[in-house]
């Protein structure tokens, strides 16, 4: 082999990797990038959530142990600067007061349904966005390079969501929803053992 | 952050064929009439032709990526499209669309669905409803398609045990929204009392017939036994296929929704008998909504469904896959002892599926989808 195809070799492998390295470098960005948004947006689905039980004091017949408790509740998850083990803590909490009161409430307002049920479905996003720009951020490739730059390492919340009733769009008789994503406790996926036309057949 | 009223543009993909009826089908369209009715544009490619019945969509907002081949995929035959000229069709249709949001469906089968991931740059919200332990593809998905899937910017998960596949296999999570139903359609029979004597117990199944994993092998061997006790039992089946039928079994072929409606409107017991890889029951919830009673194998997306056998607000019967005795038992007791109640309480399960509380639900995270997606994604990221 003369010299110049030894350079003409390398010159295109070093393309290729450079390619490979900057393909990567932009999955990472992207996934970081939504891991940040999504933190932006859980943030103001839980603002919404603690707003709404907030605004649950102004329902007409409450009684005020339970205003009290509620907007103690609700004024800790609202509480600017909180550190984010606290604030996964205060949040845990209203959960927690939330679902306690719920059933002792003169009536239960859907948009505080619909802010729980929305919170929930961001908390599960911004944690698999947070998964995904993790599991790309501890590759060797990607740590020896720096591919990550100075953005944070994300972190993922956690939250008690409590008992979330289903997003009322529904008729107003509509009972509580069995929605998957808001189990009703009792029905828990058991352990099981495979089932046996599972087990046996050609996939 | 973006207006929670403006009205959006969503692209659907949907893998497999219109020209043959499914529950991926199915629930496309009944999403898409859904957003309709929310005020917001859905549009769809899928292979195939939309036929009459498909009125929830105008058909411009329909594109064809012309006929499906069939072609042998995860133990049943899909009819899927494939190729390049597949691919520019799905590229060309995205980029005329100018869709706010991607909804793909099954994105991780061979199909255009995973054309359009590959392809997208817009924000991207997928929907898994395979929930098959195995899924080969799912397990090579793992490492092949790792930057395809990292592009999903919302999962959806027909199921908890749906959600389970996407975690174990992808390593991404989902959020667990079912499938919807349009209970109106099938709740309006009285809870109480049959709609024919009940000396003549009506058993129905529907599902395709010659497909050997919907199990009607195993309901038409559980029948003799229930017919020693019963021999006025009516067994009725409806579905696509033919196979050879014994005599005391009424076949109705391939029937409208309006037939089965009716025919789930009339049954006494319905009966779900699938062997392996269902991922959602929704002819079980249209059965459960209409007021039959349920016996179904315990599949785990039937177990989610019904709750576990022996609980006590279980909503319907469960018996272990392919046992045809345990089948002829379980028909037997709840043609034995109707329990008004549990009925009642299957009805009320089955409401919260109407599309009513599961199109929000997938409406909030096409938000939640939305607001998170990194904006000017490059093009080049993926390809």
């Amino acid at each position: 082999m003369s010299t110049l195809e030894m350079l003409a070799l390398m010159i295109i492998v070093v393309v290729l990797l450079v390619w490979r390295i900057s393909w990567l470098a932009s999955r990472v960005q992207r996934a970081t990038t939504r891991a940040e948004r999504a933190w932006i947006t859980l943030d103001a689905a839980l603002v919404g959530r603690a707003q709404r039980a907030a605004d649950l004091v102004m329902l007409p017949g409450i009684d005020p142990a339970t205003a009290l408790l509620v907007l103690d509740a609700a004024a800790a998850a609202l509480e600017p600067d909180l550190c984010r083990g606290e604030r996964e803590r205060a949040e845990s909490d209203l959960s927690h007061v939330l679902d306690t009161v719920d059933p002792m409430l003169p009536a239960s307002p859907s948009e505080l349904a619909s802010e729980r049920a929305r919170a929930s479905i961001c908390r599960r996003l911004h944690n698999d966005a947070v998964a995904t720009a993790l599991s790309l951020r501890r590759r060797y490739t990607v740590r020896i390079l720096r591919l990550a730059g100075h953005t944070d390492e994300p972190r993922p919340f956690e939250m008690a969501d409590g008992s979330i009733c289903t997003l009322t769009a529904g008729p107003p008789d509509s009972p509580p929803s069995s929605l998957a994503y808001v189990r009703p406790a009792g029905y828990a996926a058991e352990p099981r053992a495979p089932a046996v036309g599972e087990a046996g057949q050609p996939s | 952050m973006t207006d929670p009223r403006r009205s959006l543009r969503i692209g659907m993909v949907c893998p497999y064929s219109f020209d043959v009826p499914g529950g991926v089908q199915n629930h496309v369209l009944g999403l898409a009439r859904y957003l309709r009715q929310a005020g917001h544009r859905p549009y769809v490619l899928a292979p195939g032709e939309l036929g009459p019945s498909a009125a929830a969509l105008d058909l411009e907002d329909f594109a064809s990526v012309g006929a499906a081949m069939p072609v042998p995929y995860n133990g049943s035959v899909a009819r899927v499209n494939f190729g390049p000229l597949s691919a520019a069709r799905v590229c060309r249709w995205l980029r005329n669309g100018k869709f706010d949001l991607i909804h793909i469906h099954e994105p991780i089968t061979p199909s255009i669905s995973l054309l359009a991931l590959w392809a997208a740059e817009q924000p991207v919200v997928a929907t898994f409803h395979i929930a098959t332990p195995r899924s080969r593809s799912m397990q090579l998905a793992g490492g092949v398609l790792r930057a395809a899937i990292e592009k999903i910017d919302a999962g959806i998960a027909v199921s908890e045990s749906a959600r389970n596949v996407v975690v174990q296999h992808l390593g991404r999570d989902a959020v667990v929204i079912p499938n919807g139903i349009r209970f109106d359609d099938f709740g309006k029979r009285p809870i109480s009392g049959s709609p024919r004597p009940s000396q003549q117990p009506r058993l129905v199944f529907i599902g395709r017939l010659d497909e050997p994993r919907k199990g009607l092998e195993v309901l038409l061997a559980a029948v003799p036994l229930i017919r020693q006790t019963h021999p006025n039992l009516e067994v009725i089946i409806a579905g696509q296929g033919s196979r050879p039928i014994p005599s005391w079994c009424r076949s109705l072929g391939t029937i409208t929704n309006e037939a089965k409606i009716a025919l789930l409107g009339s049954a006494d017991v319905f009966v779900a008998p699938q062997l392996a890889r269902e991922s959602f029951g929704i002819v079980l919830l249209e059965a459960m909504a209409s007021g039959a009673q349920i016996v179904a194998s315990d599949l785990p997306s039937f177990v989610d469904l019904l709750g576990p056998p022996r609980d006590e607000r279980r909503l319907g019967e469960v018996f272990p896959v392919g046992d045809h005795r345990a089948l002829a038992r379980a028909v037997l007791q709840v043609l034995h002892y109707a329990n008004p109640l549990r009925k009642a309480r299957a009805q009320q399960a089955a409401r919260s599926y109407d599309w009513s509380s599961v199109g929000t639900a997938v409406l909030a995270t096409y938000r939640a989808a939305l607001s998170a997606a990194p904006t000017g994604r490059m093009r080049e990221a993926i390809g």
